[in-house]
C-alpha cells in the first residue's frame, strides 16, 4: 500500500464529505435566517462546523480547521444564548463558508484561497462573537466541545474500541484523548489484550482499546461528539459512573440519564454506501451490455425453437429487466440538493440587487437520473438569475404597482410520464413580447416582416445572439445566459416551455427525460432499416391503407376516430427506396405539438434499448437521439419523435426544407 | 525510511528514527518477524524517534510478548525521548512504557 497515495485518498474523501456538509450548512444558515430562534438549527450548524474542523485537522487541513474553529466558537455562543442571531452573523458565516470551500479546494486544483479575505472575515467573526484576538486559531485549540456552565461534575466511564480501519482512515486516537481532556480530567488505560500474534497482526489496524474515566460537567452527547469522526465501526460505551448515577439521574434529562451502549455502526452507516459515480456509470454500462446480449439470446432462442433454451432465455430476460430497473433506480437522486443550492443564490442576489425575494420549492423529492441532475445546476441558475435580475423589481416599484413588496420565485419538480417537469416561476414583470420581437429584428435574428406567434417570440430569448445583447432595455437583457439553458437542455434531450404574462410573471418549464441510459422502445421497420421509437411517447398504432391515403387527397393526415392527425412517412423522410407495402402502420405519438403519426412498413415489437451515442460526428443530427445494437447485431437509430414532428410541421408551414430559423425548441403557450 | 537494521554476530539491531507510524508499519512488522525468526538476540533502538503511533506500539508489544514466550532475548533500547514517552503515557500505554524503562538498562549495557 502506498501511504502517500492513501493520504491523498483520505483527503479526497474528506473533501467530498466536507462539500456535502457545506451544502447542508448553507441550507441551515438560510433556514436560520428565517427562523432565528430555532435551537435545533443552531445545533445543526454547530455540529457541521465541528465536523469540518475536527476532520479537517485530522487530515492535515490545518488552516481550514483553524479558520473553522472561530466560527464554531461563535455558534457555540449562539447555542448558549450569549450571541443573538442576526443578518450580520448569517452573511458573515455564509462568506466564511465560501472561504472554507476555497481552503478545501485549493489543494484539489482550485485557485488558492485569499488569505486577506479569510483574515477579514475572521476578525469580524471574532468581534461579533467577542472572541479575544489573541485566542487565535494558531494557538492550541480551546475546548471545541465547551463545557456547559451549569451542571455538576460527574464521572463517566468510557470504553472505546476503534473500528478496524480507523488508523488506515487517517485518524489518530491520541488526538481524541486530547480533546476529551478539554472536557475535564481524564485517566485512561490502553488494553492490549486483543493484539494478535505478530505473524497474524495486520500492521495497519488498531487492536488496542481504551478504558477511560472522565470527570466532567459535560453530558453524554458532548462526550460522544468527540468521537464523531471515528464512529465508523467503532465500539463506544459511555456510562455515568455508578457512584454518581443517582445524582445524575436526578439532574439530567431522561435522554442523557441512561445513555447506555451505543455502537457507532449506526443504521445510517450500514444502510447507505458512498460509491464513486464512475463506478456506478461503469455498472450501468455493463448492465447495458447485458441487455444487448440478452436481446440476442432471446432472438436466438426464438429461432432454435427448443423449449429448454426458450425457458432459460425467458428467465434471463426477466432477470435482466429487473436488473436494469434496479440499476436505473440506483442512479436516481432527489433533486432537493440541487434546489437547496439556490437558496444561497437567491439570498445573495437579493441582497446585492436590493430586492426582497422569497424562494419556495415544491416536489424537491422528485427523483431524476444522476446524469440529468448533474447538468441541471447551470440552466436553473441562469433562469433564476434572469428572474431576479430582470423579471423582479425592487420592493418600492412592486409596491407602487400594487404588488406584494416581497417577490416570489418558485421552483417545482414533478413527474409526467417518462419526463420530469422542472419549472422556475416568478411573479415579476413578465416578458414584453413586442420588445423581444423588436430587439430580435434589430439584431437581424428574424426578418422585419416576420409573423411570430407568442411562443416563437419567447423562443428568441434563447438565441445565442440575444445572450450577448447589450442591455438596451431591461427586457432585451433578459436573454443573458439563456442560450446556455437551451444548449444544456438540448443536450439532455429536453424541451423548454415559456409562459409569460406582462405584469403577472413568467414560468419557464424544462421537460427532461428521466434517464439517459436505457429506454423502452418500439422497434419499427422501414424497408431493410430498423428504427426505435421511445415507447413512453407512443400512444397507439393504426393501419394506413391505400384507400385511406386516397381519402385524404394526398395530404399526410390520418383519420383516427374522427380526429385528423398529421403524419410523417419515415420512408420519405429518410429517403428509403424500397417498395411500399400495401398496408402501412402509423405509430401515433404524443408530442408537444399534439398527436403526431409516423408511417412505417411494420411494427416489429418492444425492445429494451441501450442508448449508444452516435459520437461527435453526428451531433448536429437532431432527429436521431442515439443508436442501439439489435439482437441480430444490426444497428437501429433511435428517433426523437419530438424533433421529427417539429421538423415536419415546420416544413408543412414554410414549405419543404423551408427557411425556418426559430430555434428547434418546443414552445407551448398556455401550459403552465 | 525511518527504519534501518544491522546484523552483527548474535545480535540484530533495528534502529527507528523520526516518526514511526502507519507509513512504515508493514516494514516494521517484516523486520520484527525476520529478526525473531533468526534466533538471534534482537534489539530495537528507540533513541531517535520523535513519534510512535499506535500501530508501532502494537507491533513492538506483540514482538516482545512473543520473545518472552519463547525465551529469546528482545530489548527495546532507550532512552526514549521524553516527548514521546509523555505521549505514550497520555494515551494510556503505561504498561508498555514501564517495560521500556526496564529495558533501557540492558540496552545501555551493550
Amino acid at each position: 500500500m502506498n501511504p502517500a497515495g492513501n493520504a491523498e485518498q483520505f483527503k479526497q474523501s474528506f473533501r467530498e464529505e466536507a462539500r456535502e456538509i457545506l451544502v447542508e450548512l448553507e441550507a441551515a444558515l438560510l433556514e436560520l435566517n428565517e427562523n432565528t430562534a430555532d435551537p435545533e438549527i443552531v445545533g445543526r450548524i454547530f455540529r457541521g462546523l465541528h465536523t469540518i474542523k475536527g476532520s479537517g485537522a485530522m487530515f492535515g487541513f490545518d488552516q481550514l480547521a483553524a479558520f473553522t474553529h472561530n466560527l464554531e466558537t461563535a455558534f457555540d455562543e449562539v447555542r448558549n444564548g450569549r450571541l443573538p442571531v442576526g443578518a450580520e452573523l448569517i452573511d458573515l458565516t455564509l462568506s466564511a463558508l465560501d472561504q472554507i470551500r476555497a481552503l478545501l479546494e485549493e489543494g484539489a486544483g482550485g485557485p488558492p484561497a485569499d488569505p486577506e479575505a479569510c483574515a477579514q472575515i475572521l476578525s469580524k467573526v471574532r468581534k461579533l462573537a467577542g472572541i479575544p484576538a489573541q485566542q487565535s486559531a494558531r494557538e492550541k485549540a480551546p475546548p471545541s466541545c465547551p463545557v456547559p456552565d451549569t451542571g455538576p461534575i460527574r464521572e463517566w466511564h468510557i470504553r472505546f474500541a476503534p473500528g478496524p480501519d480507523m488508523i488506515r482512515n487517517g485518524a489518530n486516537p491520541f488526538l481524541l484523548f486530547e480533546e476529551l481532556r478539554q472536557l475535564g480530567g481524564l485517566s485512561l488505560r490502553a488494553s492490549m489484550a486483543a493484539i494478535p500474534p505478530l505473524a497474524e497482526l495486520d500492521p495497519e489496524r488498531c487492536y488496542v482499546s481504551w478504558e477511560m474515566v472522565l470527570a466532567t460537567a459535560a453530558g453524554a452527547d458532548a462526550i460522544r461528539d468527540v468521537f464523531i469522526f471515528v464512529e465508523d465501526g467503532c465500539e463506544l460505551t459511555i456510562e455515568a459512573a455508578a457512584a454518581t448515577e443517582a445524582t445524575a439521574r436526578a439532574l439530567e434529562e431522561p435522554r442523557v440519564q441512561t445513555p447506555g451502549r451505543r455502537s457507532y455502526d449506526k443504521p445510517d452507516n450500514v444502510s447507505s454506501l458512498r460509491v464513486p459515480a464512475a463506478k456506478l456509470d461503469q455498472f450501468v454500462d455493463l448492465v447495458g451490455e447485458l441487455v444487448t446480449v440478452q436481446a440476442r439470446l432471446s432472438e436466438l432462442a426464438g429461432r432454435l425453437d427448443d423449449p429448454e433454451v426458450a425457458q432459460v432465455s425467458e428467465e434471463i430476460e426477466r432477470l435482466t429487466s429487473a436488473l436494469r430497473e434496479n440499476s436505473m433506480n440506483i442512479r436516481m437522486l432527489p433533486i432537493r440538493a440541487t434546489f437547496e443550492k439556490f437558496r444561497r443564490l437567491v439570498h445573495d442576489l437579493a441582497r446585492d440587487l436590493g430586492k426582497d425575494v422569497e424562494l419556495t420549492m415544491e416536489g424537491a423529492d422528485t427523483e431524476l437520473d444522476k446524469t440529468v441532475i448533474d447538468q441541471l445546476g447551470d440552466p436553473l441558475m441562469h433562469l433564476i438569475r434572469n428572474s431576479m435580475d430582470h423579471g423582479i423589481s425592487s420592493p418600492g416599484v412592486r409596491a407602487a404597482n400594487g404588488k406584494r413588496p416581497t417577490a416570489a420565485i418558485h421552483l417545482s419538480a414533478r413527474h409526467s410520464g417518462a419526463s420530469v417537469l422542472i419549472a422556475v416561476s416568478d411573479d415579476g414583470n413578465g416578458i414584453d413580447a413586442e420588445a423581444v420581437r423588436r430587439s430580435a429584428i434589430e439584431k437581424g435574428l428574424v426578418p422585419a416582416d416576420a409573423q411570430l406567434t407568442e411562443a416563437e417570440t419567447f423562443a428568441l430569448i434563447f438565441q445565442p445572439g440575444f445572450s450577448t445583447a447589450k442591455k438596451v432595455t431591461d427586457v432585451s437583457g433578459r436573454g443573458v445566459g439563456m442560450d446556455v439553458v437551451r444548449q444544456r437542455v438540448d443536450s439532455l434531450r429536453g424541451t423548454i416551455e415559456v409562459v409569460s404574462k406582462p405584469g403577472v410573471g413568467t414560468t419557464v418549464t424544462l421537460r427532461l427525460p428521466l434517464t439517459l441510459a436505457i429506454i423502452d422502445g418500439l422497434l419499427v421497420g422501414v424497408g431493410d432499416a430498423c428504427f426505435v421509437l421511445p415507447l413512453a411517447n407512443t400512444l397507439e398504432c393504426i393501419e394506413l391503407t391505400r384507400a385511406d391515403i386516397e381519402h385524404a387527397n394526398g395530404k399526410h393526415l390520418a383519420n383516427v376516430r374522427g380526429e385528423l392527425i398529421p403524419y410523417l412517412r419515415l420512408r420519405e423522410h429518410f429517403n428509403i427506396r424500397t417498395t411500399r407495402p400495401a398496408i402501412e402502420q402509423i405509430m401515433i405519438v404524443e408530442t408537444e405539438e399534439g398527436r403526431f403519426g409516423f408511417a412505417v412498413d411494420q411494427v416489429l415489437g418492444n425492445c429494451q434499448t441501450v442508448i449508444k451515442s452516435l459520437g461527435r460526428f453526428y451531433r448536429h443530427v437532431q432527429v436521431v437521439s442515439g443508436a442501439t445494437i439489435l439482437g441480430n447485431g444490426t444497428v437501429a437509430l433511435i428517433l426523437d419523435p419530438q424533433r421529427l414532428a417539429q421538423d415536419a410541421l415546420r416544413a408543412a408551414v414554410h414549405g419543404p426544407r423551408g427557411r425556418p430559423v426559430p430555434p428547434p425548441i418546443a414552445l407551448h403557450p398556455g401550459v403552465p | 525510511v525511518p527504519l534501518t537494521h544491522e546484523r552483527e554476530e548474535e545480535l540484530i539491531t533495528i534502529r527507528m528514527e523520526g516518526e514511526v507510524g502507519i507509513a512504515s508499519a508493514a516494514e516494521l512488522k517484516e523486520l520484527l518477524v525476520q529478526a525473531l525468526g533468526s534466533g538471534q538476540q534482537v534489539r530495537v533502538s528507540l533513541r531517535s524517534i520523535t513519534d510512535l503511533d499506535v500501530t508501532a506500539v502494537e507491533l513492538l508489544w506483540a514482538a516482545r510478548r512473543e520473545a518472552k514466550a519463547s525465551g529469546s532475548a528482545f530489548a527495546l533500547q532507550g532512552p526514549i525521548p521524553p516527548m514521546v514517552l509523555s505521549g505514550l503515557l497520555q494515551a494510556g500505554f503505561d504498561e508498555f512504557a514501564a517495560d521500556l524503562d526496564a529495558s533501557e538498562g540492558s540496552g545501555e549495557n551493550q
